[in-house]
C-alpha cells in the first residue's frame, strides 16, 4: 500500500501540489490530470527529487522521505522517466544490468535475460541503446523497472508516442508486472485510455489539487473530472 | 567472465601497438628520441585519465597535468629520503595521488559543467604556484628536500636501469593503465558511469550511488596521474615546475578532445602532439610555439566537425574501407576501445 498524506509541495509562488493524500491499495494504480497538474512533481516527491514543503509518503509502512534516492532505489523503488532515459552507449542488456547491480539479489545475469525475454526485447539484449526505436526503449524501462525485486513500479506517461496497438501490448505487460514481481505499480498519464484500460483505482489532480480518488470507473465518470478535462484535445469519454 | 576479456578488433589494435612500441621503439630510437618517446608515453597515461573522466562521465578535469606533478614529487621525495625500491616509491606515489584525486571530487560532486572545470583549474593554479615556490626535491635537506647545486642520484627500477629497459617499463605500465579503465568500463561501475553520464537522475533511480562512483572516477584519474608523474620522474631523475603548470593541463584536456577521448588511439594521438610535436618542430628549427596554432585549428576542427576526434574518424574511414554491413554488433564499432 502506498500512502501519500498532505503533501504539498511549493515551487517558489507556485503550489505544485496542494494538500494531496491518498492511499493506492491495487495492484495496479493511476494517476492522471491535464499538463501542469503536478503529476511528474508527485513522482519526483516519491524518488527523493522534489522535497516536500510538508506531508508525508510511506509504502508498507516504511517512510520513504528519509532515504537517498538511490537508497530507495535499493530498497525497491522503480520509475521511468517522462523522456525515457536509457544510456546510448550500453547495451540493451547492461542498461537493465545497471538496476540489477544496484540491487540486493542473486544471479544478476539470469534475472536480466528472464526480464527482457518477459517484455520481449530477448533477441535484441546485445543492440545498443542508441539503436533502439521509442517503443524498444519503453520496453526497455519496464524490463529494467522489474529487476532486482521491486516494490513500488512508478511510470511517467508511458503511452507518451506509442501506436494503439504498442499501447495495448504496453498496457498487457503492466499487468502482469504484479504476478512476475509483485510489485505495486502507479502508472501516470494525462490520456486516459490506457488509465481506464489497466487502473483499478485513480487519483486525479488538476493545479496541483486532489479532484477524485476511487474506482476508476467511477472516477472518470465524475463532473468534476470531465469539466477539467474539458476543453483539452485528451476528452474522450 | 567471458565478457570481461573479450577481445575486440580496437583493443586488438591496441594491444598490437603496444606490443610494437615495446619491442621496436627500444630498437629504432636514438637515446635522445627515447627519452622523448618515454615521456610521451607517461603523458598517454596521464591523458587516459581525463580522456575517460570526458568520455565515459562527460566531466571536465583541468588538473591531471599537476597531479602528476604530485605523483613525482612524491616519488623524488621518497627517492631521496629512503633507500626503499622503486616499485614501493611508484605504489606510494600513484596512491597518494589519488587521494588528492578524491579530495578535488569533494568540491565536484556538487559542481557540473563549467563550474567544474572552473575549480579543478584553480586547483592545478594551486599546484603550480606551490611547485613554482617549492620547487621538486633533489635530495636537499628538510621536508621540501630542495638544495642548490647537482641533484643526487635517482635509482631506477631494478629491471629497468637502461633507458630501453626503463621505456618498455613505462609502455607496460601504461598498458596497464588502459587495462585498468577498459576492465572498470566493462563492470559495474562502467554501467553506473554510463548512466551518470546520460542523466543523474535516471542513475540515481536505478540505485547508483552516483557521488560514489564519480568520486572512484577521481581517484583512477588521479592513480594514473601519480604514476605517470612518478614514471616522467625516474625518466628524467629529476622535476621541473615548468611542466606542471595549469595551463598544461589544459593542453592535454584539449589534445584528448581532438584525438577522441573515447579510443586510446585518441589518447595516443593526444601524447604524441603534445609531446613530440613540439620536439619535432624544434628539430625542423621551427619555433615550437607553432604547436600552438595547430593545436588550436585541431581542437576548432574537433568542436565543430569531428564530436569524436581524430581516432572517431579514423575509425570512420576504415569502416568505410573495411565494410561489413552484414553485422552490426557492437563489436564492429571502435567505440569499446579503452578509455
Ligand atoms: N523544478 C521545478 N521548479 C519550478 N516549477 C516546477 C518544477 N517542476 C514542476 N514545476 C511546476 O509545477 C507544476 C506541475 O508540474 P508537473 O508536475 O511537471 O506537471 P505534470 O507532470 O502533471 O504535467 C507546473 O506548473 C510546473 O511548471
Ligand atoms: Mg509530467
Amino acid at each position: 500500500m502506498t500512502e501519500i498524506a498532505n503533501v504539498t509541495v511549493r515551487f517558489g509562488g507556485v503550489v505544485a501540489l496542494n494538500d494531496v493524500s491518498a492511499s493506492f491499495t491495487q495492484p495496479v494504480s493511476g494517476i492522471i490530470g491535464p499538463n501542469g497538474a503536478g503529476k511528474t512533481t508527485l513522482m519526483n516527491v516519491l524518488s527523493g527529487f522534489v522535497r516536500v514543503t510538508s506531508g508525508s509518503v510511506s509504502q508498507d509502512g516504511t517512510d520513504f522521505l528519509r532515504l537517498a534516492p538511490h537508497r530507495r532505489a535499493r530498497w525497491g523503488l522503480r520509475r521511468s522517466f517522462q523522456r525515457e532515459e536509457i544510456a546510448g552507449d550500453l547495451t540493451v542488456f547492461d542498461n537493465v544490468l545497471v538496476q540489477a547491480d544496484n540491487a540486493p539479489g542473486g544471479d544478476r545475469a539470469a534475472e536480466v535475460s528472464e526480464m527482457l525475454a518477459h517484455v520481449g526485447l530477448a533477441d535484441r539484449a546485445d543492440k545498443m541503446g542508441r539503436d533502439l526505436n521509442s517503443f524498444e526503449r519503453r520496453l526497455t524501462d519496464i524490463a529494467k523497472c522489474m529487476v532486482g525485486t521491486p516494490r513500488l513500479i512508478m511510470f511517467d506517461e508511458p503511452g507518451g508516442g506509442l501506436s494503439v496497438d504498442e499501447t495495448k501490448q504496453l498496457g498487457a505487460l503492466i499487468l502482469s508486472i504484479r504476478d512476475k514481481t509483485g510489485a505495486q505499480v502507479l502508472v501516470i498519464d494525462h490520456d486516459v485510455e490506457l488509465i481506464r484500460a489497466i487502473c483499478s483505482e485513480t487519483l486525479v489532480l488538476d493545479f496541483g489539487r486532489r479532484i477524485a480518488f476511487g474506482p476508476t470507473a467511477d472516477v472518470l465518470a465524475d463532473p468534476k473530472v470531465k469539466a477539467a478535462y474539458l476543453g483539452t484535445e485528451e476528452v474522450t469519454p | 567472465m567471458t565478457r570481461l576479456l573479450r577481445v575486440t578488433p580496437s583493443g586488438a589494435a591496441g594491444l598490437a601497438f603496444a606490443a610494437f612500441a615495446f619491442l621496436a621503439i627500444p630498437l629504432l630510437a636514438g637515446k635522445l628520441w627515447l627519452s622523448v618517446f618515454t615521456s610521451t608515453a607517461c603523458f598517454a597515461m596521464a591523458c587516459s585519465g581525463v580522456a575517460f573522466m570526458y568520455a565515459r562521465l562527460g566531466m571536465v578535469s583541468l588538473t591531471q597535468v599537476g597531479l602528476m606533478g604530485v605523483g613525482g614529487w612524491v616519488m623524488l621525495r621518497l627517492n631521496h629520503a629512503y633507500a626503499l625500491p622503486f616499485e614501493i616509491n611508484l605504489i606510494v606515489a600513484g596512491l597518494v595521488t589519488m587521494v588528492f584525486g578524491w579530495l578535488l571530487a569533494l568540491p565536484a560532486l556538487r559542481l557540473r559543467g563549467l563550474y567544474l572545470a572552473l575549480v579543478t583549474l584553480m586547483a592545478a593554479g594551486g599546484l603550480e604556484i606551490i611547485f613554482a615556490t617549492f620547487q621538486f626535491p633533489n635530495g636537499g635537506e628538510g621536508f621540501w628536500g630542495v638544495k642548490t647545486g647537482s641533484a643526487g642520484a635517482f635509482r631506477r627500477p631494478a629491471l629497468a636501469q637502461s633507458a630501453e629497459a626503463y621505456f618498455r617499463y613505462t609502455v607496460a605500465l601504461v598498458t596497464a593503465g588502459f587495462l585498468l579503465i577498459e576492465f572498470h568500463r566493462r563492470l559495474k561501475p562502467g554501467r553506473a558511469w554510463a548512466l551518470i553520464r546520460r542523466s543523474e537522475a535516471a542513475a540515481m533511480s536505478a540505485g547508483v550511488n552516483v557521488t560514489l562512483y564519480k568520486t572512484w572516477a577521481f581517484g583512477i584519474a588521479g592513480l594514473l596521474a601519480g604514476v605517470s608523474g612518478a614514471m616522467l620522474a625516474g625518466s628524467l631523475g629529476l622535476l621541473d615546475d615548468a611542466t606542471f603548470r595549469a595551463s598544461e593541463s589544459i593542453m592535454l584536456f584539449a589534445l584528448a578532445v581532438v584525438g577522441g577521448a573515447r579510443y586510446w588511439l585518441g589518447v595516443v594521438i593526444a601524447a604524441t602532439l603534445y609531446r613530440i610535436l613540439p620536439a619535432l618542430l624544434n628539430n625542423w628549427g621551427v619555433d615550437a610555439d607553432l604547436s600552438f596554432v595547430i593545436f588550436g585549428a585541431g581542437l576548432l576542427h574537433a568542436v565543430i566537425t569531428a564530436p569524436d576526434g581524430i581516432a572517431g574518424q579514423l575509425g570512420d574511414l576504415l569502416r568505410r574501407v573495411v565494410r561489413r554491413p552484414s553485422k552490426d554488433t557492437p563489436e564492429d564499432r571502435p567505440k569499446d576501445a579503452p578509455a
